[in-house]
């Protein structure tokens, strides 16, 4: 008998543990999505009185912080922890300057890095502080799900000046506001391979060279014979590494919708694949070769990379991951333009810090990103040869000083950029955008389409999607 | 106050009682039959009502009996019901909203099936995942089979061979694809350089094996490699349950090796076949890991030649995070899967009624 009343107890509490389980969730989720209106509007509020707190003292936030009583803990997304140096520096360098905070990493992988970000961020389960917006279609995404906040009032507050970024804060302004602030500014310059030009008795490349000169210099350095064979040009397979040369007149952009200025830069590089000039992107597809490799293994001349690379070679050749028989007497200079436009023009790449909408302590939050994007930020990360987004004569030449930089002239004149064109602008669409845009980069190079052809669907397409 | 539950409750029980015979007295009468079931059923339902009131229990025997069978299927379906049924129905009502995972959702109709019909990136998933489906089901499915005839015959080594048929299934996808793209690499490739030494083929001429519209054949030839050992030790399994009589018989008659398959063997696997094909068919329609991995690259991107659905879904849900949109081209996919099953299905039962 008592069987049989325990069996009746845990059938009813498992029937109702189903119907809950069933009946629940929708509701669960319309309420989610009105507490995050709710929320949003909450969080509008605290953080305009937050702000508020933050111009009558700076010391209110930190008074906050230790009111919480055992410190505050930033969680910071971030990517490859393990082979990138100056995660740890910066954490380092904070912790030790601010009593009380403790800044925790969450490594979520480089390779898929914002589309991870994006699904963290759905919904309210998140707890992450502060973000690291890897790139600008990523960027467009959380603004739009309205995962990160905007900083003007915090900017305002705080008199960041927003020009120390050189213009690049213009280019990811979203309705005139600005969602993320820049802590790295890479910008791309042209690697070349010296010994490669010693053993041909070839002038360098230049900081001053149109792109007929180059292609003339990238012809000269090939040596197609068996065996010993010598790349004038390597281009990795991003679209940024081809067809954005087209966009360093500062006239054209990616989010033109006519896309015809892309035509001369695929002509000339389809052109050196074919004639030996270049690896062909077939190949370096196939093999998914990557653009370090193949610069390292000292049969390319002449490599358009992002000045992320710097710190890549310089590391690689210390440790002796890199054969310096090979590729240890490098140099760079500035990218090659169009006729008619200011050397130094070139593309970049920001990596920039935003807080989260979810943050219990976006004030706190707040004072990490002031502190990593501003002059402090900046020296930790030229200390590793990495580039801040705040350019000043200390860290430059803290960077031009490093063991390992190149010490000719011209390498370090290659790092003063006139204009900066960010490879991916913001729009509202670009994440689409860009998926288009690759895709029909993917089949130009691989040859199903003529360039004719991928021009003229790349144009439809994107009309498509900028027409909505 | 008892007693005058005890009362009404005897009066209750007494009506109930002359209900009772009246309905029965009316089934016993009753010509149609699926009235006098629904009437058997309610004098089930009298009875129960009458026991209940008798024994003065919340519960009747029954439905305690029922309660406990419920909760031993309990922990399965209440774990089905959070991870499986719920996210399926909320995709199916998704297909017709416009959401991001983050703002308020939004009613969008049948707006996302219109799109459809005008998204190129769409079609080229559909017609490659097509292509690529009727070309592996029955490659894989003759293979399979001509490996199992073989490998079930008193053949020197035969463990060894059958071993080596369903390698590639146990081996590591992401590994034999590394190897597959060494083997067809388009300039440093064996394969090109043979076509290059031995037969001659000009150099601009060699085939691209992952690009262009070639990339859908290696796709083809990959998986088909690939997955052939396991539905040949299905085939195998199949072919050892057929009685040895069967082909005696075929023998007396006079039946050579051709006739005994087209008559005996084939018609006893219809059952394998049948269940190879489904299963095959559905696998397929959810190829995403071959084509990424042979013609992603380093990326993973897939270009218009290699796209297929569930890369389209994936690239729209989680980087366009445009879900509603996404959903919509699951379900696509979801009716084509079904649509194909239901066929087979029919086809089967129409086999087996013959």
């Amino acid at each position: 008998m008592k069987k049989k009343v325990l069996s009746v107890l845990l059938a009813s509490a498992m029937l109702s543990t189903v119907l809950a389980g069933c009946g629940s969730e929708p509701q669960g989720n319309s309420s989610a999505s009105g507490d995050s209106q709710g929320s949003s509007s909450q969080q509008s509020s605290s953080s305009q009185s937050s702000s508020q707190s933050t111009t009558q003292s700076s010391s209110a936030t930190q008074s906050s912080g230790s009111a919480s009583g055992e410190g505050t803990v930033l969680k910071w997304a971030i990517w490859d922890q393990e082979t990138t140096q100056y995660w740890k520096d910066i954490k380092e360098a904070y912790e030790a300057s601010h009593e009380g905070v403790t800044v925790e990493m969450v490594d979520l992988g480089s390779t898929d890095y914002m589309t991870v970000l994006a699904t963290e961020l759905s919904g309210d389960g998140s707890d992450f502080d502060v973000v690291t917006i890897k790139d600008v279609p990523g960027y467009a995404t959380l603004v739009q799900k309205n995962a990160i906040i905007p900083l003007d009032d915090y900017i305002k507050n705080d008199n960041v000046d927003l020009s120390q970024y050189a213009g690049a804060t213009d280019q990811v302004l979203v309705d005139g506001k600005l969602y993320e602030l820049p802590f790295r500014n890479d910008f791309w310059v042209l690697f070349y391979n010296k010994d490669l030009f010693d053993a041909k008795n070839v002038e360098y490349p230049t900081n001053d060279m149109t792109f007929e000169e180059y292609d003339a210099l990238a012809r000269k350095m090939t040596d197609t014979t068996f065996g010993s064979q010598v790349y004038g040009a390597h281009y990795h397979t991003w679209r940024s590494a081809v067809q954005l040369f087209g966009v360093l007149d500062g006239q054209h952009s990616i989010l033109d919708g006519e896309y015809s200025f892309f035509k001369p830069y695929y002509e000339m590089i389809l052109k050196q694949e074919a004639d030996g000039v270049a690896r062909k992107y077939t190949d370096l597809k196939t093999e998914g070769l990557h653009y370090s490799a193949a610069f390292s293994g000292g049969d390319v001349a002449m490599l358009n990379m992002g000045s992320w690379f710097i710190a890549t070679m310089i590391t690689n050749l210390q440790t002796g991951e890199y054969d310096s028989s090979l590729c240890g007497n490098w140099g760079i200079v500035k990218y090659p333009h169009a006729e008619g436009v200011e050397a130094g023009s070139t593309l970049g790449t920001i990596t920039g810090l935003s807080v989260t909408k979810a943050s219990d302590t976006p004030d706190a939050a707040w004072e990490f990103v002031k502190w990593v994007s501003g002059e402090e930020g900046a020296a930790v990360m030229a200390s590793s040869g990495n580039f801040p987004a705040i350019m000043t004569d200390t860290v430059m030449n803290l960077i031009t000083g490093l063991e390992g930089f190149p010490e000719d002239e011209a390498s370090k004149e290659a790092l003063n950029v006139s204009n900066l064109y960010l490879e991916v602008p913001y729009a509202p669409n670009v994440s689409e955008i860009n998926s288009i845009l690759d895709s029909y980069h993917g089949s130009i190079m691989e040859g199903t389409m003529s360039i004719d052809e991928g021009i003229e669907a790349m144009n439809t397409e994107i009309s498509k999607v900028l027409a909505k | 106050m008892a007693k005058m539950d005890e009362a009404q409750k005897a009066e209750k029980i007494a009506s109930l009682q002359t209900e009772l015979t009246a309905l029965i007295s009316a089934v016993r009468t009753e010509a149609d039959i699926k009235k006098k079931r629904k009437m058997i059923a309610e004098i089930g339902e009298y009875n129960r009502k009458i026991d209940t009131l008798k024994s003065g229990k919340l519960l009747s025997r029954e439905t305690k009996r029922d309660l406990v069978a419920y909760s031993f299927i309990a922990p399965n379906f209440i774990g089905f019901c959070v991870f499986t049924l719920i996210p399926i129905i909320f995709a199916f009502a998704l297909a017709f909203m416009k959401w991001d995972g983050s703002n308020p959702i939004q009613w969008e109709g049948i707006g996302n099936f219109t799109r459809l019909a005008d998204d190129v990136f769409f079609k080229a998933a559909l017609k490659n995942t097509i292509i690529y489906c009727v070309g592996t089901v029955p490659l894989t499915m003759i293979a399979s089979l001509a490996l199992a005839i073989v490998l079930n015959q008193k053949v020197v080594g035969r463990g060894i061979f059958r071993t080596l048929a369903f390698f590639p299934y146990v081996a590591s996808l992401v590994a034999i694809t590394a190897v597959w793209k060494m083997l067809f690499h388009p300039s440093k490739g064996p394969i090109n350089n043979i076509l290059y030494n031995v037969f001659h083929v000009p150099q601009e001429n060699l085939p691209q094996w992952f690009t262009g519209s070639l990339v859908l054949l290696s796709m083809i030839l990959f998986s088909v490699w690939k997955y052939m050992g396991y539905y040949m030790v299905i085939y195998l399994a199949g072919l050892q349950g057929i009685n040895a009589e069967l082909y005696e018989a075929a023998g007396l008659d006079g039946a050579n090796t051709w006739q005994k398959f087209r008559y005996v063997t084939w018609p006893q696997l219809s059952s394998t076949t049948f269940f190879v094909v489904v299963m095959l068919t559905i696998n397929c329609f959810k190829v995403y890991d071959v084509a990424v991995m042979l013609a992603g690259g380093g990326s993973g991107e897939l270009t218009t030649s290699a796209t297929v659905l569930v890369y389209y879904i994936y690239q729209k849900a989680f980087i366009d995070w445009d879900l509603g949109y996404s959903s919509a081209v699951a379900m696509v996919l979801f009716l084509m899967v079904l649509i194909v099953t239901i066929i087979q299905f029919r086809g089967q039962a129409r086999r087996e009624r013959a």
